[in-house]
């Protein structure tokens, strides 16, 4: 599916996955260039939208994968926040090392996400529902636990110089390190997705899971991988972000559910799976960012941000709609006789 | 066997005496406080000045019985079906937040006509105090928090300041940034407010970005407040990022412990407290010299907050907040 072309005609190029969504970036890039001004373009205004694509990135593949295979995992939104809560409590609260909160808080997100993926597998109810089951509840639990255990629900960390320069470190002074992650990310599940066989067992899972598994294809494991890797995903952003702003909050992270859920899709993920690339995913990442931090760079009133930000995402989306059906209806003359 | 028939026997009568002291000393007021959870960490500070009032009361020979909400799922019905509870428990006063007017005024006004005074304490405001006969009011009031707070500003030499809503629409939110930008505009200065749309609420990311991005695109602000003490960690680094810190002065309503270490580092200007434990202890207190004396504050409304805590006392707010009190 994803064999380069070897004519790089530009009709070749525009049948790409990816090409609706490179557009679609382009557009409110271009957008905001006119309107933005000269810190829009500046280094230190690239950050705002980097910073914020980062984190929300690193979440979002792995939810993109688990759409692609049909699944969807909204307990994130309560997992980043059990990720900070998890490493704060440990680390600042009891000061242990740095390296136990961390590992804690991964094994965590790591735990939920096979709880949800053997839910999900042994009781074929929709994981909108297991996860949404495990939203609550993990927000139950870390609420009641938090107040138990520190009589409050917002802990402060102070991390050691090691653990802010990998975690929580902002490169010439604006860009946060997490940009690093996030392409260290993007690289290896590029990697899995479009270069190892288990890149073909996910988009079949998502084409069709019953001819998958009757394929061979070990679904319920792979199924319950992604979970897990999810989880851990959300809870990696959760302790990052609470190294770098020094504390973490039981409340924070809901938004996650929705924005890594709208990146994806402008991304050009289907919503009914089977369909999408890793590198569609970082462009609308990056295309939702850009709508959302751009708009403080303009002279618009803020009042009407959200209206903005819904309009570009849906031409956004539309951009790439357009062009994923020319990709999918065209097929060259040449190669005419392939089923 | 005897052994422990003895000490039966011992028990029984002991809880038998016990009770038949509390019966005695039940000449006193018999206060019922409707409340928040004690595990919110707000309430739990409420909590802690009703248990130090209560050592009032039982002086005076009176009760204190603290009637808690379950959830905050249905916070009017419940909170009324509270009071409806001390009605038929005979208090003889009821001190109760008014969260939800529209469901909990029915419920107050019946236990006034079952002859039980009533004190509004933490939610509800004069107005309504006045509205429903109670006693009086004991707590915050939004704007004026919010005017405390653009005075301080003002009157510190900060002439444009804006204020973050991650919230924007909520009342009691609007009600903030309007009395800061009415606080200031009355030291010569203006205030403005920037919402975040809800895509940004909880990633502090999001936040930090957006408070950077606003104040490079306008280098005449120089103060930004945050509407909740989370946000104010996002503001920090959203500050610093701008490269501005020391020229933008930091302010939040409500504090963390965060929050409290900047203050003491200098890199925050000050916070705005309601002071949660003087809502409670005041509450009970004037319930119990109400009831047992006729005694009532000439004040109206008594107000907890703002309560601005800054380099002058953040020593001994420091040291009130590891004892649970502030």
């Amino acid at each position: 599916m994803t064999d380069p072309n070897p004519r790089m005609s530009l009709g070749a190029l525009l049948r790409r996955p990816e090409t609706g969504s490179f557009l679609g970036l382009a557009a409110v890039f271009v957008f905001f260039w006119i309107f933005g001004g000269s810190n829009f373009a500046s280094p230190n205004g690239a950050a705002s939208w980097l910073n914020v694509a980062a984190s929300l990135g690193i979440i979002a593949i792995p939810i993109g994968l688990l759409m692609i295979a049909g699944e969807l995992d909204i307990s994130i939104g309560s997992m980043v926040p059990a990720g900070s809560m998890t490493c704060a409590i440990i680390s600042g609260h009891f000061g242990l090392p740095i390296v136990v909160g961390i590992g804690a808080a991964l094994a965590l997100g790591a735990m939920v996400g096979l709880i949800n993926g053997l839910l999900v597998v042994k009781t074929a109810v929709p994981s909108f529902i297991v996860t949404l089951g495990t939203l609550f509840a993990v927000a139950g639990l870390l609420l009641g636990l938090a107040v138990i255990i520190t009589g409050t629900t917002s802990v402060k960390l102070q991390a050691g110089p090691e653990a802010k320069l990998l975690l929580g470190h902002f490169i010439g002074g604006v860009f946060q390190v997490t940009i690093f992650w996030w392409i260290a990310a993007a690289a290896f599940w590029a990697f899995v997705l479009h270069y190892s066989k288990y890149g073909n067992w996910i988009l079949a899972m998502g084409g069709d899971k019953v001819s998958a598994r009757n394929a061979g294809i070990p679904t319920d494991r792979v199924t319950i991988i992604l979970f897990m890797c999810s989880g851990m995903s959300a809870a990696f952003v959760g302790l990052s972000q609470a190294i770098l702003y020094n504390s973490a909050q039981v409340s924070a992270g809901q938004s996650y559910i929705f924005n890594a859920i709208i990146s994806v899709v402008v991304g050009g993920v289907l919503l009914t799976g089977g369909y999408g690339s890793i590198f569609g995913i970082v462009l609308g990442t990056l295309t939702f960012a850009i709508v959302n931090q751009g708009i403080y760079y303009t002279g618009f009133d803020a009042n009407w941000a959200s209206l903005i930000i819904g309009i570009l995402l849906l031409v956004a989306v539309l951009m790439n709609n357009t062009f994923r059906k020319m990709a999918l209806s065209y097929a060259p003359k040449k190669k005419g006789a392939k089923a | 066997m005897t052994i422990k028939k003895t000490l039966m026997r011992l028990a029984m009568t002991t809880t038998a005496i016990a009770f038949g002291a509390t019966m005695a000393l039940a000449d006193g007021a018999v206060i019922a406080v409707v409340g928040g959870k004690a595990d919110d960490p707000f309430f739990a500070k409420v909590k802690k000045g009703i248990d130090d009032g209560t050592l009032v009361v039982q002086a005076h020979g009176g009760t204190v019985n603290y009637l808690m909400l379950q959830n905050y799922d249905n916070i009017g019905g419940d909170a009324a079906n509270l009071v409806r509870t001390a009605i038929s428990q005979g208090a003889s006063v009821i001190a109760v937040p008014n969260w939800v007017p529209d469901a909990q005024d029915e419920a107050i006004k019946a236990a006034q006509a079952a002859g039980i005074p009533v004190i509004l304490y933490n939610s509800g405001g004069a107005d309504k105090a006045k509205e429903l006969g109670a006693i009086n009011y004991i707590g915050n009031e939004e704007y004026t928090a919010g005017l405390a707070a653009g005075a301080y500003y003002g009157s510190h030499g900060f002439k444009n300041v804006i204020c973050v809503n991650t919230v924007p629409g909520a009342q009691n939110l609007e009600d903030r940034c309007k009395g800061v930008s009415d606080g200031i505009g009355k030291e010569g200065g203006v205030s403005t407010q920037l919402p975040l749309p809800a895509s940004a609420f909880g990633d502090p990311t999001a936040v930090a970005e957006a408070i950077k991005a606003t104040l490079l695109g306008d280098p005449s602000i120089n103060g930004a407040i945050t509407i909740s003490a989370g946000d104010a960690n996002s503001a920090a680094t959203g500050i610093d990022q701008a490269g501005l810190t020391g020229k933008v002065q930091l302010a939040s309503f409500d504090m963390d412990g965060t929050g409290l270490d900047r203050i003491k580092a200098g890199t925050q200007l000050f916070a705005v407290d309601q002071q949660p434990w003087l809502q409670g202890f005041l509450a009970v207190t004037m319930a119990d010299a109400y009831v047992n004396y006729g005694l009532a504050i000439a004040s109206a409304p008594v107000l907890t907050g703002p309560g601005i805590v800054d380099s002058a006392n953040i020593d001994a707010t420091l040291a009130g907040a590891g004892a649970g009190y502030r």
